[in-house]
Order: C-alpha cells, then structure tokens, then sequence
C-alpha cells in the first residue's frame, strides 16, 4: 500500500511538528549543562555542577520525594475506585446508573481551583490536618474520572462474549474476573497509572490548595522561579523528563510486549 | 413423557421492545439428537439459543433439563458448552491453555492430575487437527483453526449438550463444507446432544437429525431434514427450506384423499390431500423444481401444465428452464439434465409432475 504520495514533504512536515514540540526541551536540556550562572548563550562548557546542586539541595530533592509519594498515593487511590466504578458501570445495571455514570465523570470539566476549594472547605469542616496526605485525597478523587473512561471504554470494545465462555465453561464470576476479564484490561489500567501518575505529578491548583508544611515539586519549583532562575531548574527539568521517558517507555513495552515477542516468533 | 430438554412456552423481548425476540417456542429434544435452529436473520435463533444456554432469563416459560427446571440457574451450572460466532477465543491465552480452560477451573479441582490435563489437551486438540497449534495465540491462528479451538475447549469438559450459534458463518464455502463434515464426525463419535444455529438451510439439510423452522419468534415446522424438505406445511417453509415453485388455485373437489386443483391457467392438478375442508378454498401448490420434467411421458398418472420457454440457464450438469403458464397462472422453473429433454426460448412445451411430487399449501 502507498499511504503517503509525497514523502520528503511529508518527512518536512513530521519534522516540523518534532521540531516544534520538543526544541524548547532541547534547548532547557542543553542549557542545564552549561557552566554559566545564567540561563541563556553563551555556552561556556560542558559541567555537571547543577546536577551536583540539585542533588545538594534539600528542599528540592525533599519536594521530589514528596511528588513522587503523591503521585503513587494518587494512582493507587484513584484505581481503587475508578477500576469497580468502571466495571459497575459497564457491566451492572443499577437504579441511577445514568446519574452515577455523570456525576463520576464531573471533575473532569470542573477546574482544578474549584475541586480544591470545595476539598479545603470540606476538610477543615471535619477537621483535617492538611498534609501530602490531604493531596493525595484530592487528586485521588478528582483522578479517579480517568480510571473509570479508560477501563470503561476498554471494557466495552472487549464486548461480553469472553466472559460468557468463561461462565459457559463453568467458571465462576471471581475466576472469570481474574483470569479473563482483569488481562484484558491489565494494558488499560497499566496506561491510566501512567497518565494518572503524570498529571499527579505536574498538578498545581489542587495541591497549592490542600498542601499542608510540605511542597511538591512543581511548587518548590515554582516558589524558586518566583525569586531567581538558575540553569539548577534546568538540570531539575531535564532529569524530570529522563524520569518521564523513562516510564513511558517502559509503560509501551509493558502493554505491547507480550505481542511484539508473539509477532516475532511468527 | 418428558424429553430430554424441554422449552415450554419461551417468550423473551428485549427491553421495551414490544416485539418479542422469542414468541411462545415449544420445543422438546431428545438426547444425543441433532437438532438444528433454521431461520432468516433476527428470527429469535440466538435468543433461544441464549436461554437454554442460560445468557437469557426468558420473561414467561420453562426449561427443563434431565427433568430438572433450569430456566433460572446459572449459565456455569448447565452441563452444555457454547460454540460462539465469533469463536470468543481468550486472546491472553495460547491455544492450549484456551483448551484446557474448562479443566483448571475450581469447580474441576482434583478430577485431573496436571499431567491428565497435559494428556487431555494433546488428545482433543489432535481431535481437531491442531496437534501442531497448541503453543501459538489465538491471533496467530486462521479462522477455521481459531473454530476447531472453541470446538476442543468446549468438547474437553465432556458436557451433555453442545451449542452452536452460527459457528461457521465467517469461514469461506470449502472451509465451511470442511468443518460441517467434521462436526457432524464429532456428533457420531461423542453422541452427544447437539442444538445447532444456522441461517444457511444446506447447512440444516447437511447436518441436522431433526431441523426446526423459526420465523418471527415462533417455530413454524419441526421435522426430519426430509420432512421439511418435501412436506413443508406452509409457503414460507417451502419457500425458505429450498426454492420452491409455488403456484396458486383452487380446490374444485376433494376425492377421498385426492384434491383436484385448478390454476389460473384453466390447467387441473391432482394432488395428495389429507384435509376435505379445503375443497373450494384457494390453497397454494408447491413442486420442487427437481419433481418435475419437460415433455410428456403418455402415462396418464402424471399432471400436464402447458407453459412457453421464458428463460434458459445453463448450470452444469443441468439446464435451469422457467417456463411462464398461461393467463398469469405464474412462473415454474425446470432442472433438466443437460443430456435430457431440451428446449428454446419462445418453445411452448408440456411439463409433467407426478401427484405424489405435488404439495398442497394453505394460503
Ligand atoms: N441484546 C439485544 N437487545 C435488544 N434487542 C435484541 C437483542 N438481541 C436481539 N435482539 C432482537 O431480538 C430479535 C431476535 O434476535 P436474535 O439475535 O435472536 O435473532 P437471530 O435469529 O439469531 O438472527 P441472526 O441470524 O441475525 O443472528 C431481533 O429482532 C433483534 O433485533
Ligand atoms: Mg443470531
């Protein structure tokens, strides 16, 4: 098959596009190993020292650590109730489903300041101490929506015909569960942790909100801006895209591996 | 006596449709019999299929199994085993452990030894010719293969009942001739009760002990693959079974167990007849297009329709004529020998029919 007639045009055009997205990254990447107190050219040489810094500097390694403990907190939190919310969803019927399907499906158009707000009123009414923890409440929730579409939307391409074999072949529900209906989903949940634990990880209105003495790293990060931009931010950045690339890699491997391998036997 | 498996009395819609999918179905089956759901799209077969599975609570009605009423209980606690259109194959598992699912489950526990389930699985997948297969994906297998799987995981656990819901509806013609002989050796070999799904009345015809007719949600004839074929008991059976001719006329006189019918063309038939009340009704007149012949053989047994050559077809082996009766009488095609009788376009020619061959229908 011919899919494309022109191919240096559109091998210009794809370019562009990379170009486009990923010379800013490029650039803050390259900078962060210049050894010069300012952000920007001249490149005075090659130095690791703002990496040296950033290893160096407690509140900002602290305020990863903080990021990172949301963010798994967050995945962990949200799949404990997106996963049933979508397979209840799917598979269940129940009076005011239709109501519940929409209300679950809510943070997704609601503003981040608004989530947070309506979560700070709510925990000081009862009487929360804000702390990462609190954080972890708040995207856990207002993340939960991503669950519940991704393994929802999976969940209804499968169709129900493996699942009755399965009862078919005398399984019984929980057996059907675990060993037809959950590896079918496992790339779905797989993919929604990453995305999930991304967003966690980047999220500002919500936690700047609920946060308690302790910053995650897009507000320690923000809060240094605030006062001097060193090429430090730059090293921080550039290892949190590492960090990203990394995960996604990994995420693809772990959901298409078992058929790359199944394809290159074949 | 109760049979085997009895529906009594199904109805079952779908949501507010006001339509019922399945329309008041009384069935019975006897074991190890082969019985085949025959209709045209959206006449209630899946339906059915899916209640006595246990995938569908029918709204009124009873079925029982080895006399047991089953209408509600669980799909995992019914002895049958489902063969599904779409294969419904476990894409996560390779082929054996598709297989060997039935064996591994709980409720299995202790009845085979890992190494019997090894044995077992290599014995039912040689069964089906994929003795070579059993550590590929499902993905990697083509359709008629990815067919015999679901065939050996259903037929391992050694059920009571197999269901087949158009199981070879998405393969190719020679595969399906292929699969329908292998299916019907799997039914002699295991006599096991197989309840089968098809739209294709060859199929039916091929394979079945017992074929049920079902239009609309209801069972229209239930009958031997013969029976349907040569005494439908209405049109749309003669019509759906096989093409059939069928003509129309009146009954002028009923005769002991002769009615003599006379076409729009002024032509009379005698024809076999059971029922004296038909006499001046207008009742339909089937004959299959291989019953009858060009010309006239001078015995006076025989019915004599005149008619003038329409169309000449050439199929192969036989000449496919339609001859159009006088005054509108209607339309009758001919299968003659291509070393038989011959004829032209434009030919006016006698046809001849024995009663015997000749079926009378209700309007
Ligand atoms: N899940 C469903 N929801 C609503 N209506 C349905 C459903 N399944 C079937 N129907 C309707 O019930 C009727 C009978 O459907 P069924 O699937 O039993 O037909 P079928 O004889 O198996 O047809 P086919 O040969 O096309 O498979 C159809 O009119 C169909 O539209
Ligand atoms: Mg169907």
């Amino acid at each position: 098959m011919r899919a494309f007639g022109n191919k240096p045009l559109v091998a210009g055009l794809a370019g562009a596009v990379l170009l486009f997205l990923y010379a800013p990254l490029l650039v803050m990447a390259f900078f962060s190993f210049n050894a010069s107190q300012f952000t920007g050219l001249p490149f005075k040489g090659f130095t690791l020292s703002w990496y040296e810094k950033v290893l160096e500097n407690e509140t900002l390694m602290r305020s990863i650590g903080a990021s990172v403990y949301v963010g798994i907190g967050t995945v962990i939190l949200s799949m404990l109730i997106g996963l049933p919310a979508a397979i209840a969803l799917d598979r269940y019927d129940f009076p005011g489903k239709a109501a519940f399907r929409r209300v679950v499906m809510l943070p997704i158009v609601l503003p981040g300041v608004i989530t947070g707000v309506a979560l700070l009123s709510f925990y000081i009414t009862i009487g929360f101490r804000l702390s990462l923890n609190t954080i972890m409440l708040g995207q856990g929730t207002a993340l939960t929506c991503i669950y519940v579409t991704e393994v929802f939307a999976r969940l209804q391409q499968l169709g129900r015909s493996q699942e009755e074999a399965a009862y078919n072949l005398g399984a019984s529900q929980i057996e059907t569960f675990f060993k037809v209906t959950l590896p079918n989903l496992k790339s779905a949940i797989f993919g929604t942790m990453l995305i999930v634990f991304s967003i966690s990880f980047d999220e500002i209105a919500v936690t700047y909100l609920l946060t308690g003495r302790e910053n995650t790293l897009p507000m320690a990060l923000w809060s240094i801006l605030r006062r001097e931009a060193t090429p430090e931010i730059n090293a921080v950045a550039t290892l949190v895209i590492a960090f990203s690339i990394v995960l996604i890699v990994i995420g693809v491997v772990a959901s298409r591996g078992k058929d790359l391998v199944a394809a290159s036997k074949s | 006596m109760a049979a085997y498996i009895d529906l009594i009395g199904i109805r079952k819609s779908y949501g507010a449709s006001p339509v019922a999918a399945v329309d008041g179905v009384d069935l019975s089956i006897q074991k190890g019999e082969f019985v085949t759901l025959l209709g045209s799209s959206g006449c209630g077969k899946t339906t059915t299929l899916r209640c006595i599975a246990g995938f569908e609570m029918p709204d009124t009605g009873t079925i029982r199994f080895s006399g047991e009423d089953i209408t509600y209980s669980q799909p995992s606690e019914r002895d049958m085993r489902m063969v599904f259109q779409d294969f419904a194959l476990f894409p996560n598992m390779t082929i054996s452990e598709n297989v060997a699912f039935g064996l591994r489950l709980k409720k299995m526990r202790g009845r085979y030894s890992e190494a019997q389930i090894r044995a077992r699985v290599e014995e039912y997948l040689s069964l089906v010719q994929l003795a070579d297969h059993g550590k590929k994906m499902p993905h990697q297998l083509s359709g008629g293969q990815k067919q015999r799987t679901a065939l050996a995981r259903a037929l391992i656990t050694d059920p009571a009942v197999v269901l087949f819901d158009e199981p070879l509806a998405s393969l190719d013609a020679n595969l399906r001739k292929a699969m329908q002989v292998e299916i019907k050796r799997l039914h002699r070999q295991f006599n096991k009760t197989f309840i089968y799904v098809t739209h294709d009345q060859e199929e039916a015809m091929a394979m079945s002990d017992r074929i049920v007719v079902m239009n609309k949600g209801r069972i229209v004839q239930s009958g031997s693959p013969e029976e349907v074929y040569s005494q439908p008991n209405s049109k749309f059976v003669a019509n759906f079974i096989d093409r059939a001719n069928i003509l129309t006329g009146i009954v002028e006189t009923v005769d002991g167990s002769t009615a003599k019918i006379r076409l729009a063309s002024g032509a009379t038939l005698s024809a076999p007849t059971n029922d004296a009340t038909i006499s001046g009704k207008t009742v339909g007149v089937m004959i299959r297009v291989d019953r009858v012949s060009l010309g006239e053989d001078g015995s006076d047994q025989r019915n004599i329709l005149r008619g003038i050559v329409a169309e000449r077809l050439f199929l192969g082996a036989k000449n496919e004529y339609v001859i159009e009766l006088a005054d509108g009488a209607g339309r009758i095609s001919v299968h003659e020998r291509t070393a038989g009788a011959q004829a032209s376009i434009g030919d006016v020619v006698p046809l001849c029919v024995l009663p015997d061959d000749i079926r009378v229908l209700a309007a």
